[in-house]
């Protein structure tokens, strides 16, 4: 599985790629802003895009929006966010698959990824 | 304006002057009005005396002699001096003349006078009510100028004082009177400001240290996660297996950065209530699944610790709260409970309804108990017991703080009851209304 990661946090970056490619076993290409992820998004194929909430130049929730309007067959999408509230959580279940709340437990992250497809499908 | 001790002593001056010429005056007027009604007794005297004068005797003419000094005007003296001399002298004639000119005179001068005594009868009349007319002005003008000068703004900065106390400063006078009470009113406007001026800085600097606190928290979680994050990585194997050495070291690494966030979640959370931004999400939950959640998430720390946890059924409960932030009292009470409990201890909980009808949770250890001067200290921030080095024990010494900060605003009191060697007994409450809503809640479902 193809996985698109965008985390602007340099170190949470390393540790989500490494976590996902050693432990899930999938193919992680890692971005750091929201318009590199959009273009990647656009551009390449991936299985998943995991999209942090809080990104320099354009935000996660906008880059979903962006992409869902302009990618005739949208791949999932989930959500990275430290948020809480729970008008927040709604809207990243609306506008993705699901979310899963910062501090992530890189552990347990392919896990809950696959949690989260698999409550999808 | 002048001062008001200058106008009280100007209208003391005026009306003590006025009272003064007043009396002045009623007294020549009272002694001219003594004098004449003598001159008048004096001249009823003698005419009767004098009804027969060829009668008189020696003894009586000494006598009618005494007054002759005192007869005025002296046109009178002179007349009564020769009927005297007329009396003495022996002429018959003479005598009955000048007796009935002295008569008729004393009869005109009788009329006069008591002319004269009328009118400064009605003149004293006068006087007297003039008098009394003065004092009552005087009096009513002393109370309207009392009135207008210290009770009325007194009364006023009274009750601004009064709005201050209440929060409500309403100082709006241009420019306050140039007098004492105007003085006091500048005073206290002076005052008010300057307490005003000062609170403001205190909020700005308790929100400027809140901001801090939260700002400071936030970044240093930020490191925090990637170094918790990296940890576990290492822990999982995912870069190869580590000899025991690193391990141990790995285990340090962890305990203490967990250590670190529970910290630092602590400040975070006690700067947000002492900011008053900690929203509470109340909602409606059974107590009895919140107790056992509780339970449930320390079985781990009791089994290590070698305590049983015990609680009695209860029968179901709702109430109405911010579940999240219950749960984390009571799970605090219970775990500082579990940790300081002996090997082989029991810590029992217990929720029933008190005198107050209200919910009261009771946490009860068998440990060595808090000495009476510790038992305030503990919910302090940053603050143990002093006594409290246990090696079970890393807690960050603000989740008592925390504790009480939540259950007061949930509208309960927390508190603790212990007996040194014996254990403690840690409680708090939760307000009738919060679980008397009950049946209406289910009446509101159906």
């Amino acid at each position: 599985m193809r996985i698109l990661l965008a985390e602007d946090d340099p170190n949470i970056s390393i540790i989500a790629k490494l976590s996902l490619e050693k432990l899930g076993g999938f193919e992680v290409t890692a971005v750091n802003d929201g318009e590199q992820a959009l273009a990647a998004a656009l551009t390449q194929l991936y299985d998943l895009i995991l999209l942090d909430e809080m990104m320099p130049k354009m935000n996660g929730l906008k880059v979903c929006q962006e992409y869902k309007s302009r990618c005739p067959a949208p791949r999932p999408v989930i959500f990275l966010s430290a948020k809480s509230q729970e008008a927040d959580l709604r809207e990243f279940t609306e506008n993705g698959v699901g979310f899963i709340s910062k501090p992530f437990d890189p552990t347990q992250l392919a896990t809950q990824i696959e949690a989260i497809l698999a409550s999808a499908a | 304006m002048m001062s008001i001790r200058l106008r009280l002593f100007i209208l003391f001056t005026l009306f003590a002057g006025s009272t003064l010429l007043l009396a002045l005056v009623s007294y020549q007027n009272f002694s001219l009005f003594r004098e004449q009604r003598r001159q008048l007794e004096m001249s009823y005297i003698i005419r009767d005396e004098m009804i027969e004068p060829g009668l008189l005797k020696p003894d009586s003419i000494r006598h009618l002699q005494s007054y002759r000094a005192r007869l005025l005007p002296e046109r009178r003296a002179e007349e009564f001096v020769k009927v005297l001399q007329a009396v003495t002298g022996g002429n018959q004639r003479l005598l009955r003349e000048r007796h009935q000119v002295f008569v008729r005179n004393e009869a005109e001068f009788t009329r006069v006078t008591r002319e004269q005594l009328d009118f400064l009868e009605k003149r004293l009349l006068y006087y007297g009510s003039v008098s009394l007319v003065i004092l009552a002005l005087g009096f009513g003008l002393l109370q309207f100028f009392m009135h207008r000068a210290v009770i009325r703004p007194m009364g006023e900065l009274s009750r601004k004082m009064v709005d201050f106390l209440h929060d409500r400063y309403t100082y709006q006078f241009s420019v306050p009177a140039a007098d004492e009470i105007g003085h006091m009113q500048s005073t206290f406007n002076s005052l008010a400001q300057r307490v005003i001026s000062n609170m403001e800085q205190l909020k700005t600097l308790d929100q400027a240290k809140s901001e801090f606190l939260s700002i400071a928290s936030h970044e240093l979680r930020t490191p925090l996660t990637s170094i918790k994050g990296s940890l576990s990585l290492l822990r999982s194997g995912v870069v190869g297996k580590m000899n025991d050495m690193a391990e141990n070291l790995l285990s340090i690494a962890e305990t203490e950065t967990d250590r670190l966030i529970r910290l630092i979640n602590d400040i975070l959370d006690l700067a947000k209530i002492e900011a008053r931004k900690l929203p509470l999400h109340p909602g409606w939950s059974s107590w009895n699944d919140l107790l056992k959640t509780s339970l449930d998430s320390l079985e781990g720390l009791a089994r290590q610790a070698q305590v049983e946890l015990i609680t009695a059924e209860m029968p179901p409960l709702e109430v109405y709260i911010d579940r999240d932030r219950m749960q984390q009292v009571l799970t605090n009470l219970l775990s500082n409970a579990i940790k300081f409990s002996p090997q082989n201890g029991t810590v029992q909980v217990h929720c029933e309804i008190n005198d107050k009808q209200e919910l009261i949770i009771e946490v009860r250890d068998r440990g060595r108990g808090i000495a009476p001067e510790d038992q305030e200290v503990i919910f302090q921030k940053f603050r143990q017991a002093s006594s409290s080095r246990h090696p079970l024990v890393k807690g960050t010494g603000l989740g008592l703080a925390i504790a009480r900060a939540l259950v007061e605003q949930h509208g309960g009191v927390i508190g603790v009851r212990s007996t040194s060697g014996v254990g403690s007994t840690f409680y708090y409450t939760i307000p009738e209304w919060r679980y008397g809503m009950a049946p209406l809640k289910q009446a509101e479902a159906a």
